[in-house]
């Protein structure tokens, strides 16, 4: 009865931290199987929230989310867990165990579909070297495979963290501000790379990005957040000058980069981010 | 502009906070020390240097004969078995209570924030193990360890074995604390990574929790094996094996020269797992 094409239903959903503290404030939202949308909005404006509902670290305060026809709100425990196996995230701050070698970080892709025994032998012998190999290869870092991950660079890192959801093999792939600590060029680089491995597996990608540009110039559909709310949802040509003047108006558009770094860890704990 | 900052700041109760603070801290430091009997004069009184003087010169030349030294050797072992045996089995006891007592594993933060929101059920049961862990590792630690052995000396008999159960009880309760601060202290970013992709509290613990904790749970860990030599020789007195027995028996005998000896193998002990541990921590 539903449309199985259908990847995220999201209906009036409002996320509100503590009592008073809005970080999303009524977002209608669908995304078709196999999309790719760009996510763009000043710092503040509930991107990481969102994604945080959309890969089931957090749950609506009101309203609906169905993920694959599934409402999330009644998941818990082994089936949560395996609902959100379905979704890969990347991180702004790549959110990889610095102290592991590159390889366990990579293989921890795997820990959805592992048993807890397995997981813990791999860390002592590598599980499935082959397939942590292949994946660092795609992105180009091959070579790095042992080393320790603090060693690398910030964006030899993110590439660690695309191999790891590589490993995943999810059907989504969300991607909150991937490139705002790493150079132009290689912002640019990353990006495409997400969209080949969307477009040659089908993907569902969704990625938050600061850079309106970069948006502009690789989806075909952004996207504009501000305040919690939705308020465009259009293919890029039809994105005018004054809607990003407007989405970004009383904010500082130079600036998010800062918001990441001074963000809290958990918006339970400190609910003033919104 | 600025006007309104300064004022803001004067109204804001917190100021008062250090004052409350260096108050209290006097009225305690004034009434302790009178309650206390503090009266630094009797350490120097005739009668006291007398017997200070009766003691240290006792201890000198410290007694180095093979005859006692060979003698020594085996409460000595015996005092680095105790704390060893002692440390480990606080280590199984507070690995798994520290863990079951972290807030961020077990109860609130990212990683429960989606599996006990409208399950009401499951999240007292959840905060009920929270407790009694923490219930549990409070009473271990708050019992002290010279205690424990009065006890189990009186379950299992006199030697060794009452001091290993000893250290390792009072110790676990100390080191389940710590560790559960200890992952209350890592990063949560790594660990929010993890669950996003599907795994399970376990495998978040081992891929997220532990390697980041690891310089500090050894460190601590080693610490507290440091602390448990040292206590072997106080659990010694009340007839629980090791070094300390050997104190006991010197000192009763006014034997000070012994004493000192006995000492100053204490001394090495420590010095040698303390240089142990500053290996370790550099190998991490």
């Amino acid at each position: 009865m539903n449309d199985l094409q259908q990847q995220y239903r999201l209906e009036e959903v409002r996320k509100v931290f503590g009592r008073h503290q809005i970080a999303l404030d009524g977002i209608d939202l669908n995304v078709q199987r196999g999309e790719k949308l760009a996510l763009i909005g000043p710092s503040g404006a509930g991107k990481t929230t969102l994604f945080r509902l959309l890969n089931c670290t957090l749950r609506p305060t009101t309203g609906k989310l169905w993920l694959d026809d599934c409402d999330v709100e009644s998941l818990h425990g082994k089936r949560l867990r395996a609902m959100r196996r379905q979704i890969g995230t990347i991180y702004q701050q790549h959110n990889l165990v610095q102290r592991l070698k590159v390889v366990h970080n990579v293989l921890a892709g795997q820990l959805g579909r592992w048993s807890t025994p397995r997981s813990l032998m791999s860390l002592a012998k590598p599980a499935d070297l082959g397939l942590a190999h292949k994946a660092l290869e795609q992105v180009g870092i091959a070579d790095k495979i042992f080393e320790r991950t603090d060693e690398l660079s910030g964006g030899q890192q993110q590439r660690v963290a695309i191999a790891r959801v590589l490993v995943q093999d999810p059907e989504v792939i969300l991607a909150d501000e991937p490139v705002s600590s790493v150079d132009p060029t290689l912002a640019s680089t990353i990006v495409r790379l997400l969209i080949d491995i969307s477009e040659s597996t089908r993907k569902t990608l969704i990625v938050s990005l600061h850079s309106v540009d970069l948006a502009l110039a690789y989806f075909p559909r952004v996207i504009g957040i501000s305040h919690g709310s939705i308020t465009f949802d259009l293919s890029p040509d039809k994105i005018s000058e004054a809607m990003l003047e407007g989405l970004y108006a009383g904010n500082d558009r130079e600036q998010p980069a800062t918001e990441a770094v001074n963000e809290p860890a958990s918006p339970i704990a400190y609910p003033s981010i919104s | 502009m600025n006007q309104p900052v300064p004022s803001l700041i004067h109204r804001s109760p917190k100021t008062l906070f250090p004052y409350l603070f260096t108050a209290l801290f006097l009225l305690a430091f004034i009434d302790s020390w009178r309650r206390a009997g503090i009266e630094p004069m009797v350490l120097f009184a005739a009668k006291g240097r007398g017997n200070v003087w009766k003691f240290l010169s006792g201890m000198f030349p410290p007694d180095l004969s093979w005859n006692f030294l060979s003698l020594m050797f085996r409460p000595t072992l015996e005092t680095i078995q105790i704390s060893f045996l002692g440390t480990l089995i606080a280590v199984i006891i507070g690995f798994p209570l520290g863990l079951l007592g972290t807030h961020t594993l077990m109860v609130r933060g990212i990683l429960n924030e989606a599996e006990l929101q409208g399950v009401p059920v499951r999240r007292s049961l959840r905060y009920a193990i929270y407790f009694l862990a923490r219930g549990v590792l409070s009473l271990f630690r708050s019992i002290p360890e010279f205690v424990w052995a009065f006890m189990f000396v009186r379950a299992v008999g006199l030697g060794p074995f009452p001091g290993v159960l000893a250290i390792g009880v009072a110790y676990g309760g100390m080191l389940g604390k710590v560790y559960s601060e200890i992952f209350e202290g890592v990063n949560d970013r790594p660990l929010e990574a993890l669950q996003s992709l599907g795994a399970n509290k376990l495998q978040i613990f081992f891929y997220g929790w532990f390697p980041q904790a690891l310089p500090n749970f050894v460190s601590y860990t080693l610490y507290r094996w440091e602390c448990a030599v040292r206590a072997s020789a106080i659990l010694g007195l009340v007839g629980a094996g090791g070094l300390g027995q050997q104190i006991e028996i010197s000192m009763r005998m006014f034997n000070f020269n012994e004493v000192l000896t006995l000492l100053m193998i204490l001394f090495l002990m420590v010095a040698g797992v303390d240089y142990l541990s500053a290996r370790v921590r550099a190998m991490l």
